[in-house]
């Protein structure tokens, strides 16, 4: 499991930042709104927003870990490790 | 009631949508004879065939014919079980000595599909702590290939080396091996990879090998049809090349060749290898044949590129937006799904065959009426092709768009 444990307030900022522009049903961006279900992310935007998290955090999200990161506190989790290395 | 394909109501949603105007149903073409290369019945109607991967046209080369005749009356026409047990003939192995003749490589393994190729190697060739670092616009058998494997998946952006580079340097430091996987040319726009780029940038990493998949690019591209790498001249830096012989070699059947001394230790730990019966004896002898035949396919590989020019030049001129560069694949785009089947249907009725492809299957959310050529295309086939495609456009308001857009 990729995604359980803290991450910081700052984390969470870049990513809603990040995600505003992929919101299109303007729904409210919490920590446990799902890309899914809540923002009706099919694989393509999946794919495209993972991108612009890579390149925003200078990272490789693998893509094994994706089935694990439904919610985007989950994101924020992984992000981190991934950043920690 | 909940049933088993409840899950699935979305798709037959989506599919209902596609035939709802009473039109021919793309999803439900059946060629009732094949005249030939270029041409069958369909819907009792002769039809130009510009949508399959008949390349080179080799698929009734009468030396190949004759041998697949021979084949059947001498080995039946099947061999009922996999490579590993009782189903490799003679001309399985006749077969891989061929393809390590035309790759030039040490060791060629086959396959019972393209598909089944790259599921197998990629499922196997990468373990536990080791890295596989792919296009992210690799085909379906790829992706299918590397889920099924221990290691790390990784995609970079389409045809971006700097992105390529950007991914490997993150891993610099980490012991496992990587593994880059591409496409000499790509499925549905035709583009190639930048391999000369993504060959300098292998070669600054430790322990990156590559991988290319040159199922659209053999028998198209390089002097003796070996695809991308022989083109770019670096086919001693792609570690392993996957390939099919039901694209330009006009049978069936995937294979991997390499020049590594242990890559045969793959026969024995592919699945997809040892539990999947071989290829008939009929399909393997005309393999073989028509790999001679692409070897010494310069006159073809000439006439498909005149034809390509040809079509993708006449499509330009007409006003249609076509997404393809000269390439062997001319993909036309629709302005949504509704329109490209509307445009595919009045294709078909014309006489016209295509491939009509979506996303997620096609890149930038395209909906494409896909052409692809074959050698064996006459010049007034195109012509024919080409004056089609403007009418049926015409009718749907699809050149005046293009104009406008380009006015303004």
């Amino acid at each position: 499991m990729a995604a359980s444990g803290d991450y910081s307030p700052e984390t969470f900022a870049a990513l809603l930042e990040l995600l505003t522009p992929f919101n299109k049903t303007g729904v409210d961006l919490k920590p446990e709104t799902r890309f899914s279900e809540d923002l009706n992310f099919d694989s393509l935007v999946v794919m495209e927003f993972v991108a612009t998290v890579e390149d925003r955090f200078d990272i490789s999200v693998p893509m094994n870990m994706l089935p694990d990161i439904t919610t985007i506190a989950q994101l924020a989790v992984a992000v981190e490790k991934i950043v920690k290395g | 009631m909940a049933g088993i394909f409840d899950r699935f109501a979305n798709v037959k949603t989506q599919r209902a949508a596609i035939v709802s105007n009473g039109g021919p149903d793309p999803f439900n073409v059946r060629m009732d004879q094949v005249l030939s290369q270029t041409e069958a019945i369909i819907g009792n109607r002769r039809t130009i065939l510009c949508g399959t991967n008949n390349s080179l046209g080799l698929t009734f080369a009468p030396e190949a014919l004759k041998a697949a005749h021979d084949a059947l009356d001498d080995f039946g026409t099947g061999t009922t079980g996999s490579r590993m047990l009782n189903g490799t003939y003679s001309g399985h192995k006749e077969l891989e000595y061929a393809l390590c003749d035309f790759f030039q490589k040490d060791h060629a393994i086959v396959f019972s599909t393209g598909f089944l190729a790259n599921a197998g190697v990629l499922s196997t060739l990468m373990g536990p702590g080791d890295y596989i670092i792919m296009d992210a616009d690799c085909h379906a058998s790829i992706y299918d290939g590397v889920r099924q494997s221990q290691a790390e998946i990784i995609r970079f952006k389409h045809n971006d080396a700097a992105d390529l580079d950007k991914r490997l340097a993150r891993l610099a430091d980490k012991p496992g091996n990587k593994l880059i996987v591409i496409e000499g040319i790509y499925s549905m726009l035709g583009d190639k990879a930048p391999l000369a780029e993504i060959v300098a940038i292998k070669k600054k990493y430790a322990n990156t090998y590559l991988l290319s998949d040159e199922a659209h690019s053999m028998g198209v591209l390089g002097r003796y049809g070996r695809g991308l790498p022989e083109e770019v001249g670096c086919e001693e830096d792609v570690d392993f090349i996957v390939g099919t012989f039901s694209k330009s070699v006009g049978t069936v059947g995937g294979f991997v060749v390499s020049s590594y001394p242990d890559f045969e230790m793959l026969r024995y730990v592919c699945r997809a290898y040892i539990f999947t019966a071989s290829l008939p004896p009929s399909v393997v002898a005309s393999a073989k044949v028509n790999l001679g035949l692409v070897k010494n396919g310069g006159a073809l590989r000439t006439r498909l590129m005149r034809n390509a020019k040809m079509l993708h030049k006449g499509l330009v001129d007409a006003g249609l937006k076509v997404a393809s560069d000269i390439s062997p694949v001319v993909a036309v785009v629709a302005p949504d799904p509704q329109t490209c089947v509307a445009f595919w249907q009045g294709l078909i009725e014309a006489g016209v065959y295509v491939n009509l492809a979506f996303p997620p299957a096609t890149p930038h959310g395209y909906s494409l009426l896909r052409c692809s050529l074959c050698a064996a295309h006459t010049e007034e086939q195109i012509k024919q092709v080409i004056g089609i495609f403007t009418e049926v456009a015409g009718k749907l308001g699809l050149l005046e768009e293009t104009k406008r857009v380009a006015v303004g």
